[in-house]
Parts: C-alpha cells; sequence; structure tokens
C-alpha cells in the first residue's frame, strides 16, 4: 500500500470570507523564499534617502513687520505660537506662528536699537535698549489687533527703570520677581524696585558685557559673555561672580542646556559653537564646526538634543548634540546676516530673525510632512527612517544623506577657510617637526578656545 | 508519497494510481494537452499561476491553468523556440525567428526588439527588470525591460547556444554550448564569471537547484550523460550518470527534485546532493513514459506538485508528489492575489529594482565590509595630528592591546615555537640594568660544566643579595635573628 499526498490549495482560504474583507495575507520567512532581500533592502534605503532629500522644503513663512535687522527673538512662556521679536529700530513684535498675524506691536519702545527681550510672565514683556533705559510692556494693553487706531504713541510702557549704560542684554529669572542686565556691568534687579538691588560685576572686568542668561534649573546661577572674550558665571545668592573664562575669541550668544542644566552652549566669533561643561571649565565638551563665518545666536531645542545656531554667513544651521560637523543647513537668497535664533517650543520649528527685517519660520526636520499624516503614513516614515539608519554607512546612501547645496559664497569661503586650516595645521607641523622634541606639544582642539580660568 | 514494503517502489506508481488517491483539486493538475505544431515549451508564472506555452510552429498560448481562463492565443505562423513571462502575467516575450517580440496578456504585440536577432531561448530575472537572451549568433543580450534599454551585450565566442537558464539566488545567467562547456555570466562583466567544460559532446540542458541557494547545477548532454555540479567549488562533479536515451532535459523543484527527461520517459529524484564517486544513477522516485519525441522542455509549477513536459504532441502536466513549496509568500509571489495585489506588487518590485551592476556570483557582497584596499600608502609621513585615534595611542604607548596580547598567549600555548620568542623577549628586558656584562657572562656559561671562576662569582653575587636582603630587613625594623614564620603575614607594619 502506498502513502500520497499531493500538494492542494483550498482557494476558499485564500480568499477574502466576504466582499470588503482584506485579502488573508501568508508569510514564508525562508530565507531562500526572499532572494535579493539584502539588495532590495538597499534599493529602498537609497530610494528613502532621495526622497528626504526630495521633500527637503523647510521654509514655511516669512513674518514681516520690522523695518530694521531683528537684534532679538523670546518665547513666550507656556505658549507654542507666541514669540516676541525687538528689533534695531527699537520696535517690538508679538507674533502668533500659527495665524502669521501679529498679536502685538509696540513701535518705538526704546530710541535708538533693542539690545535685549525676555517675558516677565505670560503676559509682561521686559525690554531694555541702548538708551539706558529698561521698560516693562503689557503685551495684553498694547494689541494692536484689537483697535488697530491706537497710535503708536498710545502705548506705554508699565514701568521704567532708568541705568546709567547703554544696555546689552537682560534675563528674568524664572520664579523670582528679579531680573539680570548686561551692559558694561552686570546688575540684577527688582521688578519691584526702580534701582537694581546689587551689582555683580566680575572685579577686574571693564569691557561691555554683551550677553546674560539664568540657568532654569537652577534659577540663581548666572552666566554672561563679554567683550573682553571672557565667559563668567555668577550666583545671585551669594551675589557674586563665582568663576571665569577667557578665551582666544569672543562669544556673541549663549543659551543653556535645557536637560543638562550644567551644560551651556556658546556662539563663539571664531566660526565655531562650544558647549561646555560648568564642572570642567578647562576644556570644552564639544566644538561644533560648520558655520564660515562668526556665529551670532544659538538656542536650544527643547528637547536638549539639537540646536539651532544663526551665522554672519547668512545661514541657519541645526545641530546634533555631540555632533561636532554634518549640521543640517538652511538658507535662502534674500536672507541676510542672521542675527538671533530661536527654537519653537514643540520643537518642529525654528525661528531666524535676520538683517534684512523678516523673522522666518523653518521646519526643524527639513522633510517633515506638515498636516495630517495617516497612520500608514507614518508607518512607512518611521520605516524609511530605520531604513536610513540601517544603511548610511552604504556609500552611495551616505552620500545622497550627507549632499547638501549651500551657496556659492558660502561654499567658497569654506574652501578658503578649509585652505587657511590646513595651511595653518602644515606651519605647525613642520615648526614642531624642527624644535627640540616634546618642547612643541600639539594641543587638543577643545582646549584651545580656553586661555585661562579665573576664579 | 510512502511506500510500505521493502519490495515495493515508488517509481512503479503511475499518474492513474496517483490521481485515484488525491483529492479533486489537486487531480486538477494532471492533464495532458495534445496540441499539434511541433515541440512545444511551456514557462510558469512566478506564482505559478498563469502558464504561457509556444510551438515550435509557431502556436503561442497564455492561460490561468487552474481556472482555464485563456488569456491569449496567436498563430504566429513562424518559427516561435522560447517563451516566458516578464513581471507578471500582463507581458510575455515570444522568441520568435528573427527578432524577439512583447505582447501584452491579451496577445497584442507591444514591441519588437530589434538588437535581439536570431533568439533561441529567453530568460527574464525579476528582480532586476532584464530580459536576458542568446541566439544563433552567440550573444548574451540584457533588455531593461523598465527602461527600454539595452544594458549589456556579451559575445560569447561559443557560437549558437541553445540552453540557456537563470540562478533564481543570484540572477547569474547559466549557458551551455556546443562544446561541452557551460559559462556563468553577469552584465557587468565582459567574460563569462565562470568556464566550465562539462560534457563532451553539446550540452543540452543545464538547471540551477532553488532549493539550496542555488548551490547546486545539474547539466545533461548530448552524449546522455547527466551531471550534478556544486556552484561553489567547481573541480569535478558532485554526481554523475548516464540517462537512458541521451539528449535530456533537466530541471530542479523548489524543493529540490530533479527531474530528467530522457529518451521516453520522466524521473524525478530527491536528494542528490551527496557526492558520489560512481556513475550508478541515484534512487528512482517517479517515472512517466511519455511516446512523443522530442522531450523540449521540462518545467515544475511553482507552489504546486505539478510537472509541465513539453514534448511533440503537445505538453503533459503530471503529478510529483512533494515537489512544490507549500508555503508561499504573498509579499513575493502569491497564486491567489487579486487585481489590486497584483498592480500593487508590480510597482513595488519596480521601486525596488536592482541595479543591473549589482549581479555578482555572490550577492551577499551588497551590505558586507569592502575588502581591504590593496593600495599601500607606505612612505608618507603622517603628522601626529592627523593619526587615528588608536594610532595616537599606540605612539603614546597608551593603546590598550590586552585583546592582541592573548592573540599572542594563544599562540604561544599553541606551539613550543612560541614560548621560547616569549622566553628570549623577557631575558632581552631583563638585561637593560645594571651589571649587565656581568649576568650575560654567567648566563653564557653552561650550568653543567663546573668552572672555578663562574662558581665564584656566582657565590659573590649569592653573598652580595644575601647583605642587601639583610639590610632591606633591618630597614624595617625586623630584628636580626629572626626567623621567618608564617604568622609574620599578620604583623602591623611599624
Amino acid at each position: 500500500m502506498v502513502k500520497l499526498s499531493v500538494l492542494q490549495h483550498a482557494p476558499s482560504t485564500h480568499l477574502p470570507a466576504r466582499p470588503g474583507d482584506p485579502t488573508p495575507t501568508h508569510r514564508n520567512l525562508d530565507p531562500l523564499a526572499h532572494p535579493f532581500a539584502r539588495a532590495r533592502e538597499r534599493t529602498r534605503a537609497l530610494n528613502a534617502a532621495k526622497m528626504e532629500r526630495m521633500f527637503a522644503k523647510p521654509f514655511v513663512a516669512a513674518l514681516e513687520g520690522h523695518v530694521d535687522a531683528v537684534e532679538v527673538m523670546a518665547r513666550r512662556p507656556d505658549s507654542v505660537t507666541d514669540v516676541a521679536s525687538g528689533s534695531w529700530d527699537g520696535e517690538i513684535i508679538v507674533h502668533n506662528l500659527a495665524q502669521r498675524k501679529h498679536l502685538s506691536k509696540i513701535p518705538g519702545a526704546h530710541n535708538g536699537k533693542l539690545s535685549g527681550l525676555c517675558w516677565a510672565d505670560e503676559n509682561r514683556i521686559l525690554s531694555c535698549g541702548v538708551d539706558r533705559n529698561i521698560k516693562m510692556w503689557d503685551v495684553r494693553t498694547s494689541s494692536q489687533a484689537e483697535n488697530p487706531e491706537a497710535g503708536p504713541s498710545e502705548t506705554k510702557p508699565l514701568a521704567v527703570f532708568p541705568g546709567k549704560y547703554s544696555f546689552s542684554s537682560i534675563d528674568h529669572h524664572r520664579t523670582d520677581p528679579l531680573f539680570a542686565t548686561a551692559s558694561s556691568i552686570v546688575q540684577v534687579w527688582d521688578e519691584t524696585k526702580s534701582a537694581p538691588v546689587m551689582d555683580i560685576t566680575f572685579s577686574t572686568s571693564a569691557e561691555t558685557v554683551t550677553g546674560i542668561s539664568f540657568n532654569a534649573s537652577e534659577p540663581s546661577v548666572l552666566a554672561s559673555i563679554g567683550s573682553d572674550r571672557t565667559f563668567t558665571l555668577y550666583d545671585v545668592r551669594t551675589g557674586k561672580a563665582e568663576r571665569r573664562l577667557v578665551m582666544q575669541m569672543r562669544s556673541n550668544d549663549l543659551s543653556w542646556s535645557p536637560t543638562y542644566p550644567t551644560v551651556i552652549l556658546l556662539a563663539s566669533e571664531d566660526h565655531n559653537l562650544y558647549t561646555f561643561d560648568i564642572r570642567k571649565l578647562n576644556s570644552a565638551s564639544q566644538v561644533y564646526k560648520a558655520h564660515v563665518a562668526a556665529v551670532t545666536s544659538c538656542d536650544w531645542s527643547p528637547t536638549g538634543t539639537e540646536f539651532v545656531s544663526g551665522g554672519w554667513d547668512r545661514t541657519v544651521r541645526i545641530w546634533k548634540e555631540r555632533q561636532g560637523t554634518h549640521p543640517e543647513v538652511y538658507h535662502t537668497k534674500r536672507m541676510q546676516r542672521v542675527l538671533s535664533t530661536a527654537f519653537t517650543a514643540d520643537a518642529r520649528f525654528v525661528l531666524s530673525g535676520s538683517d534684512d527685517g523678516n523673522v522666518r519660520v523653518w521646519k526643524a526636520n527639513a522633510s517633515e510632512k506638515l498636516g495630517i499624516v495617516t497612520a500608514r503614513e507614518r508607518a512607512a516614515i518611521e520605516y524609511r527612517e530605520t531604513l536610513k539608519d540601517r544603511w548610511k554607512m552604504d556609500t552611495q546612501v551616505g552620500k545622497v544623506q550627507r549632499s547638501r547645496h549651500i551657496p556659492k559664497p558660502v561654499y567658497k569661503a569654506g574652501e578658503l577657510k578649509r585652505t587657511m586650516l590646513e595651511a595653518q595645521r602644515v606651519k605647525e607641523e613642520r615648526r614642531r617637526k624642527h624644535t627640540r622634541a616634546g618642547e612643541n606639544k600639539p594641543k587638543a582642539e577643545r582646549k584651545k578656545v580656553v586661555v585661562a580660568e579665573q576664579t | 508519497m510512502e511506500v510500505e514494503g521493502e519490495m515495493d517502489k515508488t517509481w512503479r506508481i503511475s499518474q492513474d494510481e496517483i490521481v485515484k488517491e488525491v483529492g479533486a483539486e489537486a487531480a486538477r493538475g494532471r492533464r495532458e494537452m495534445v496540441l499539434d505544431g511541433g515541440p512545444y515549451r511551456s514557462r510558469y508564472t512566478r506564482n505559478g499561476r498563469h502558464m504561457a506555452i509556444v510551438g515550435l510552429k509557431g502556436h503561442v498560448a497564455t492561460f490561468d491553468w487552474r481556472t482555464g481562463t485563456m488569456h491569449s492565443e496567436l498563430q504566429l505562423q513562424e518559427t516561435c523556440r522560447d517563451i516566458t513571462f516578464l513581471q507578471d502575467h500582463s507581458h510575455f516575450a515570444v522568441a520568435q525567428s528573427k527578432y524577439v517580440f512583447i505582447y501584452d496578456r491579451d496577445g497584442v504585440e507591444l514591441h519588437r526588439l530589434k538588437s535581439h536577432v536570431e533568439p533561441t531561448r529567453l530568460e527574464f530575472l525579476p528582480f532586476h527588470w532584464l530580459l536576458a537572451t542568446v541566439g544563433n549568433a552567440g550573444y548574451l543580450k540584457y533588455q531593461d525591460t523598465s527602461t527600454g534599454q539595452l544594458v549589456a551585450e556579451h559575445r560569447t565566442k561559443l557560437g549558437a547556444c541553445t540552453t540557456m537558464t537563470q540562478n533564481q539566488h543570484n540572477a547569474v545567467i547559466h549557458l551551455g554550448h556546443q562544446n561541452g562547456t557551460v559559462t556563468l555570466w553577469t552584465p557587468n562583466l565582459p567574460h563569462p564569471a565562470v568556464r566550465l567544460l562539462a560534457h563532451l559532446g553539446p550540452v543540452c540542458s543545464v538547471a540551477v537547484d532553488p532549493s539550496a541557494g542555488g548551490r547546486y547545477m545539474a547539466t545533461a548532454g548530448e552524449d546522455g550523460i547527466v551531471k550534478v555540479w556544486d556552484c561553489r567549488n567547481w573541480k569535478g562533479a558532485v554526481r554523475q550518470w548516464a540517462a537512458r536515451g541521451g539528449n535530456g532535459e533537466v530541471g530542479w523543484s523548489q524543493r529540490g527534485y530533479l527531474s530528467v527527461a530522457s529518451g521516453g520517459s520522466v524521473y524525478a529524484r530527491p536528494s542528490i546532493h551527496e557526492t558520489f564517486p560512481g556513475t550508478s544513477p541515484p534512487p528512482l522516485y517517479l517515472t512517466h513514459p511519455i511516446p512523443h519525441r522530442p522531450l523540449r522542455s521540462i518545467r515544475f509549477c511553482p507552489y504546486q506538485d505539478i510537472l509541465s513536459i513539453g514534448h511533440s504532441a503537445g505538453l503533459s502536466n503530471i503529478l510529483v508528489p512533494g515537489s512544490g513549496e507549500p508555503n508561499f509568500d504573498s509579499a513575493e509571489a502569491d497564486p491567489f492575489e487579486n487585481k489590486k495585489a497584483r498592480r500593487e506588487r508590480e510597482v513595488k518590485t519596480l521601486l525596488d529594482k536592482i541595479q543591473p551592476d549589482m549581479i555578482a556570483l555572490d550577492p551577499e557582497f551588497i551590505g558586507s565590509l569592502a575588502p581591504p584596499s590593496k593600495l599601500t600608502t607606505g612612505g608618507t609621513d603622517v603628522p601626529f595630528a592627523r593619526l587615528p585615534r588608536l594610532e595616537r595611542l599606540r605612539v603614546q604607548g597608551k593603546a590598550d592591546e590586552t585583546e592582541e596580547a592573548s592573540d599572542h598567549e594563544g599562540d604561544a600555548a599553541n606551539g613550543e615555537n612560541g614560548k621560547k620568542a616569549d622566553r628570549e623577549e623577557r631575558e632581552k628586558r631583563k638585561m637593560r640594568g645594571k651589571g649587565k656584562s656581568l649576568k650575560r657572562y654567567l648566563r653564557k656559561q653552561r650550568k653543567n660544566v663546573i668552572d672555578p671562576k663562574a662558581v665564584a662569582i656566582r657565590a659573590k653575587l649569592e653573598k652580595e643579595r644575601n647583605e642587601r636582603k639583610k639590610a632591606r630587613e633591618a630597614a624595617n625594623g625586623v630584628p636580626k635573628d629572626h626567623k621567618p614564620s608564617a604568622l609574620d603575614r599578620f604583623k602591623r607594619p611599624p
């Protein structure tokens, strides 16, 4: 007798049970059933990388209103959409990003350049300028959107704090009604008093302090940068400067990391950005190199994993934390020197204020799709992300992922900069080779930036 | 198919008995198609649902064999040598007397490929969208069916070629030639990747085993011999035997059953991969006598236990129990896919199309590490600051070499030689110090030769060592006539 079995598929099990049902699918996980699985996956990864570059359209909107360069921007606490900006003609505008309109407009808030801007709370703005005044505004009363007839002379500040020197920066304490200002000295003010409550300038400091910022999680710690190439740490509780760092070149902007309270980011005049751990100030924890001119501003994303910087080279760059090269680079033909940058509170958008008087809104992730994303679309996007990450070491995929088009002047400047640095390096090497061994040791790039640490 | 007794043989079981035993759905696979118009050749789609047949006199038909739906039937009135489906049943290509023609599902002529002259055999590489043809002039040509470009054109220099097959796992084309050689081709090489003298006469059929990842190849020659080759190692056939009648066709099923059509009967034999020195045929699994000669093609239907044999009087489909892969993957090839799924899969495979220059003998080279460059940059003086981190650490003497050190120890354990080298190393280090020449002198003295001079020096050294030891002990506060004891270790240090 013989045992026989011949393969037969019952068609009913492979067809949908009722009309409208999904067709049943079957899987065979045997690798032999999937020839060229690797090659096909690589093709998919390459396509995904190309698609990412194809859909990289980061520019969202330009918010007009200012007639001069936008010097500072500050986002409203507890708001995703609102951001205040101040310009060189002394005007303050509060923008709503979602509706792309002005919530309020304070023309002529200061005589001359408005140099510092911060939010005291939900509704009050503190601003300072070169006219030696600090002014506090209520954005609700100054709302021009509600009564457009109200002229610029109608808006009156809530309070005016007169100072002796022209101010360059201002920042408010996170919880207390205190704020600090930077001029040629560093002062701490109380909102209820018209004179500064303390002067915490570093004892030997003689030059202008250009930027100041309170730490968010240790709110009494204050950091400042100055035109004498220094970075200084203060404590409001002790009322004095704690530590000072002298660097090779001056910094233009500073920003505390929102997730690591000890980490601070400095935008330096030497085209680089540096992060410092304030517990260990003798070397930077990371150098970020890509700008081809001075970096004028920087701001962390609220997630703390990336940050944005704007430079004199007319580009905005978005960096991953701890990744010192290959940032995302944004540019437009009409965007001039970028003076201020900010991340929005949802970390999805980046703002840049530039010399041409526009505030521009960019996507933080250039190829992100705005609007409703369906579940299938989301799954496909995530699959493509995984593929790109998995195949990023492939020559072709990596090349597509890394390539960016940048304006010719920026490219040429980068080329020139590379040549100069290379020549410098070669000269250094030769000099080292012809001096006595061990006399002229190479210094780490991260330590090079620090000249002296003072207490 | 299994038999119970020792004396029973599976090959004695006839098709009628099999059809009687199996279910009605499976029995539909057994079919005799009586057609006139010369020896027929057949081809299945990748999912095994549709079948295309072509007779030498020009009769072409494509149909869904399971439901019996005819898609197209053409009388081309000229010699047609081969047929193949393209990506699915919606297009097929026919090798006609002068050129290759492409038809759509309904039999409408879409393209005439003028660059493929007098084609004899066609193969379609589904993942690369390439149509490979070989003709009487001996040119192997690859045409990209998605862009329409002629990708590559190789001159075989071996005359007319009537035997061609593809390896489904690496898309390499196998050609069998009139002088008995089998050559393996890829689009990016102008010469064969492998050239093999397989038979003493012309090669009449080549097949590659899909079940073992394309590892085995079977060839049949005019000399009446069937050979099985290992594609990783071409030194001699794995197994060879003389098939009755000669001039056979060979074909592999998805589960690794080899069928040989020679003379007037078909054999199917599983498990013939073992190396076998003799020339006796492997055990038979199934036979089926066919009186119509010549037998021109032999194809297993994917995902079914069906073997289709083309011969001069039409085609016969027979049942070969156990030959087909039972589990299909809907994402790759689904016999039950509907129109929408077919369209979607067509788009997906087009997006995943692999470039023709990625075809190589080893398909796994994609995504593996690049081989180390053979170019050496010796002599260039790389400055310290430009060295990679590990090199810099090595220069500074801070590199962690523990892994290499352990390797070195392993070597030492393996052979006496390594141990010796190790000792020499230690000796060399040891000599860095004071009294170098004296110690070397003592070492050089053979120990079993008593030389008064050496003895005196040794005694002197011993004495000096004792004195030094005593001085050290005195410095540590140990009393002079102290006898060392095991309890010393519990003493508090002074």
